[in-house]
């Protein structure tokens, strides 16, 4: 387990503080940006349509001038012969309105300023009348007769609504004013003929008196105006006369429109999706810490662990191993993780029995109770272990693989072994003490009448030494002899019960005999890890003692099993081969011990002989006397491959 | 004073009659018993010879025979018979102060000479014992007084000294002087002091 990381979590929080400032100031950035291109262009298009407004505007007023400077021309040109008579006077003004002049009416002055003509006639009278009394018309008509230029009136009322104004164009002859032509203007006459209709469709066109009053217009009523309009001086006819015109308001293209609606919208998305994430990566955040947490406190739990604990795929290939499985086999987690079979941890003298074990495990048929196993540390060291493997569920239920717990037996099972071994010690520290009474009182038993004959035979030597009489020595004689077959009867009884008793005789089948012998060793055999193989014929039966029998097979056995402890535990075999030849049984127990020197097989079935340690040198001389008293015989020869055979010889029974 | 004999105790009674035939073939006489009890029946203070003890025995062993033996002062030598198995106890027997052990199978003759040598300290231990109470006699027929002078002039002091220490003339004790010798039957003090120092190296008891 590394240090502790000093919060983690505080310095994320940090970062992701400064991350967060990023998208908001971009999104204002975009949003000012957007709101000033918008105004911008808004700008820009104001200033070009008030840049149209006034070349507009004074193209207009170029363009109205131009047409009074030809309504002069044409006024003046008028001769003798238009004036001869109204009609001609008629033809002469359809004429000049047939220019689309603006004119309304021709009228024809002479130069005292009477209206000798007029057309159309006057529809007014009183205005006709009036018109020398008229203070514009008449001061118009003075200054143009003196002038000798054509002059415009001031622009009166015309009934409510209209404005009208002159133009008084004197005609001259050989240097002599003959008549002033008038033209008589209505102001909105003047703008609906001149002012061409695109033009008329953009702005409101109005002509506006010095007193601000407007005196005609031309306009669309259904068009509210909303802009400041643009004036020019109008002149002539000039008398403070000005050109107005008013914008009308023109629909903003769609296109801008649309622009600048999707850019608000596109900025709220992006708000709104800004939010989003802010809020989706808040939540994930959270998620994580608590992740985090959990995976802090499991790893903390995995790493306290006692047991080991080893995750495998279904291949074998090891996923996973807490540190308790490191510490355990001595090798680090990268070593170990993406291994595959054999493992560096598997015991070399164990490897079939490893990877045995390991391949049921991955076609699901291991022990489910656990099983154990003898590893080796990364430093060499065999460790016994005890490991349960259960299977590996993922998240939707499917197994991925194994996992197996573990947990180091070595100091239980050498505790095991110590306690086995005390045990053992115990009983033969028994056997031999009882063995030790026995032969003790055998001992005294013995002792007694051999005393007795020496005594007397020492002291017949001595009265003999005297020269005593015979008959003095004799009964003393007597009783030495006495004594010695009271001698020879203990020793017959101690046989009688090396016996054991009367000789009970039935049919015996070794087979069953051999397997039974194997059930009392198999603890033994399997702790060593000793191998037996057996070639057993049914067909041996001998007749005999079973009881004894058996006896003999079992120190044959012990014997085999005891004779390989400094053998290679795999090369540990033993070879029980049971047959039948000629009327004899013969079994024969093979092992790959230690062998039998020279030196000691003379003694070897001698009583009280012994090469173990712990022995009491009577497993070999019971067997030969058991297969001595069933007519058989026990020898032994060297195993051609290491060890050494024993075989029994035993006469099998009758039919 | 009685004859000295050889007890035998041995519950085998081949072995026992062996012994005495053994014995006897070397003129020792000898008495057998069949067990501890019934010698212990017949044991008295004034026995002279040796026991031949049997270390194992039914019923009361011969280790604790020797140990009631001497509760009875009897002062017999006992020579243990031991089975190779019995020899640390014989040990610790001798050490108790039994006269010897022999362990089994024995070379008979060199047991009968253990037996003499037995039987010849006991007769030595006897004379003396005998002397001893000879003397001690002699000192109960001692009067206060003369018993009083005699440790002055065991101590090697003259009669005028023990005149003056006493408050008495010294004639009165040169007559006990005379007195103590006549009836100690020695004729000096140096012999006295040779008598008295047998008390000295007996047993206490």
């Amino acid at each position: 387990m590394g240090p502790p990381t000093p919060s983690p979590s505080g310095e994320r929080t940090s970062r992701w503080r400064w991350l967060w400032i990023l998208p908001r100031l971009a999104f204002v950035l975009f949003v000012g940006g957007v709101a000033l291109l918008l105004w911008m262009s808004d700008r820009t298009d104001k200033e070009e349509r008030r840049a149209t407004l006034i070349s507009d505007i004074l193209w207009l007023e170029q363009n109205l001038r131009f047409h009074l400077t030809r309504n002069e021309e044409l006024l003046g040109r008028i001769d003798s012969a238009h004036t001869a008579s109204p009609a001609a006077f008629e033809s002469f003004a359809r004429t000049v309105f047939g220019f689309e002049s603006g004119l309304r009416q021709l009228i024809w002055l002479g130069p005292d300023g009477t209206v000798l003509l007029a057309h159309p006639t006057t529809m007014d009278p009183s205005l006709v009348g009036d018109a020398e009394e008229a203070i514009p018309s008449r001061q118009a008509f003075l200054l143009a007769r003196s002038l000798a230029k054509p002059v415009y009136s001031k622009p009166y009322p015309y009934f409510t609504n209209d404005w009208q104004f002159e133009v008084h164009v004197p005609v001259s002859r050989e240097g002599r004013i003959v008549g002033v032509t008038v033209g008589v203007y209505r102001i909105r006459d003047l703008l609906s003929d001149s002012v061409p209709w695109w033009l008329a469709e953009r702005y409101r066109i109005s002509v506006i008196g010095d007193s601000g009053k407007v005196l005609g217009s031309r306009s669309k009523v259904e068009s509210a105006v909303t802009e400041e309009g643009y004036q020019v001086s109008f002149d002539p006819p000039g008398w403070g006369l000005a050109l107005h015109a008013v914008p009308y308001h023109a629909p903003r293209p769609l296109a801008s429109i649309a622009l600048s609606a999707s850019l608000v919208i596109l900025a709220l998305i992006v708000l709104w999706s800004l939010w989003i994430l802010r809020r989706h990566v808040l939540r994930r955040q959270a998620v994580e810490e608590q992740l985090r947490q959990e995976h802090a406190f499991r790893k903390a739990m995995e790493d306290s662990l006692d047991t080991g604990m080893r995750a495998r795929n279904m291949e074998g290939e090891i996923i996973y191993v807490n540190p308790a499985f490191c510490r355990m086999v001595g090798f680090s987690a990268a070593e170990l993780i993406g291994r595959r079979p054999p493992m560096p941890y598997w015991a070399d003298d164990h490897l079939d029995e490893t990877r045995s074990i390991h391949d049921r495990i991955l076609a699901g048929k291991g022990p489910e109770e656990g099983f154990e196993l003898k590893l080796k540390r990364g430093n060499g060291e065999v460790i016994d272990v005890l490991i349960h493997e259960a299977p590996l569920i993922d998240a939707h239920g499917q197994q991925s693989g194994w996992m197996g717990s573990m947990v180091d037996i070595t100091e239980r099972k050498l505790a095991e072994e110590r306690a086995r071994r005390q045990q053992e010690r115990l009983q033969s520290t028994a056997r031999l003490v009882a063995m030790g009474e026995m032969a003790s009182s055998i001992a005294h038993e013995l002792n007694q009448p051999l005393a007795a004959i020496s005594s007397y035979c020492t002291g017949a030597a001595n009265l003999l030494r005297n020269q005593a009489a015979a008959t003095e020595i004799v009964p003393a004689l007597d009783k030495a002899v006495a004594q010695a077959q009271r001698a020879g009867q203990v020793i017959r009884r101690i046989y009688g019960l090396a016996r054991h008793g009367e000789n009970r005789l039935e049919r015996v089948h070794l087979a069953a005999h051999i397997d039974a012998a194997l059930g009392l060793m198999e603890a033994d055999i399997r702790q060593k890890g000793i191998r037996v193989t057996l070639d057993l014929a049914p067909q041996a039966i001998v007749e005999g003692d079973p009881v004894l029998l058996e006896q003999a097979l079992l120190n044959l056995l012990r014997n085999a099993v005891e004779s390989m402890r400094d053998t290679a535990p795999d090369q540990r075999k033993i070879n029980i081969v049971l047959s039948c030849t000629d009327g004899y049984v013969v079994l024969t127990v093979a092992d790959r011990g230690c062998g039998i020197d020279a030196g000691v097989a003379d003694k070897l079935f001698d009583p009280l002989f012994t090469t173990k340690a712990e022995g009491m040198g009577m497993g070999l001389a019971i067997c030969r006397s058991v297969v001595e008293n069933h007519r058989g015989r026990l020898s032994f020869e060297a195993n051609p491959g290491g060890g050494t055979v024993f075989r029994i010889l035993l006469p099998m029974s009758p039919e | 004073m009685s004859v000295s004999v050889t007890h035998i105790v041995d519950d085998d009674p081949a072995v026992r009659d062996a012994l005495q035939w053994l014995l006897q073939s070397r003129g020792v006489s000898s008495q057998a018993w069949g067990g501890a009890e019934e010698f212990l029946s017949f044991a008295a203070g004034d026995l002279c010879g040796c026991v031949l003890l049997d270390v194992r025995m039914p019923g009361m062993s011969g280790i604790e025979l020797f140990d009631r033996l001497r509760g009875l002062h009897c002062r017999l030598p006992v020579i243990f018979l031991t089975g190779h198995g019995d020899v640390p106890m014989a040990v610790q027997a001798l050490k108790d102060g039994a006269f010897d052990f022999i362990e089994k199978p024995y070379d008979d003759n060199a047991l009968v000479d253990k037996v003499l040598a037995a039987i010849a300290h006991d007769a030595k231990r006897s004379v003396r014992d005998g002397s001893i109470q000879l003397l001690q006699q002699k000192l109960t027929q001692l009067t206060r007084r003369e018993q009083e002078i005699m440790q002055l002039i065991l101590a090697g002091k003259l009669n005028k000294v023990i005149a003056d220490e006493l408050g008495i003339a010294m004639r009165t004790v040169e007559v006990h002087r005379s007195r103590i010798f006549e009836k100690m039957q020695v004729r000096s003090a140096v012999e006295l002091s040779q008598r008295l120092s047998l008390l000295g190296e007996s047993p206490e008891d």
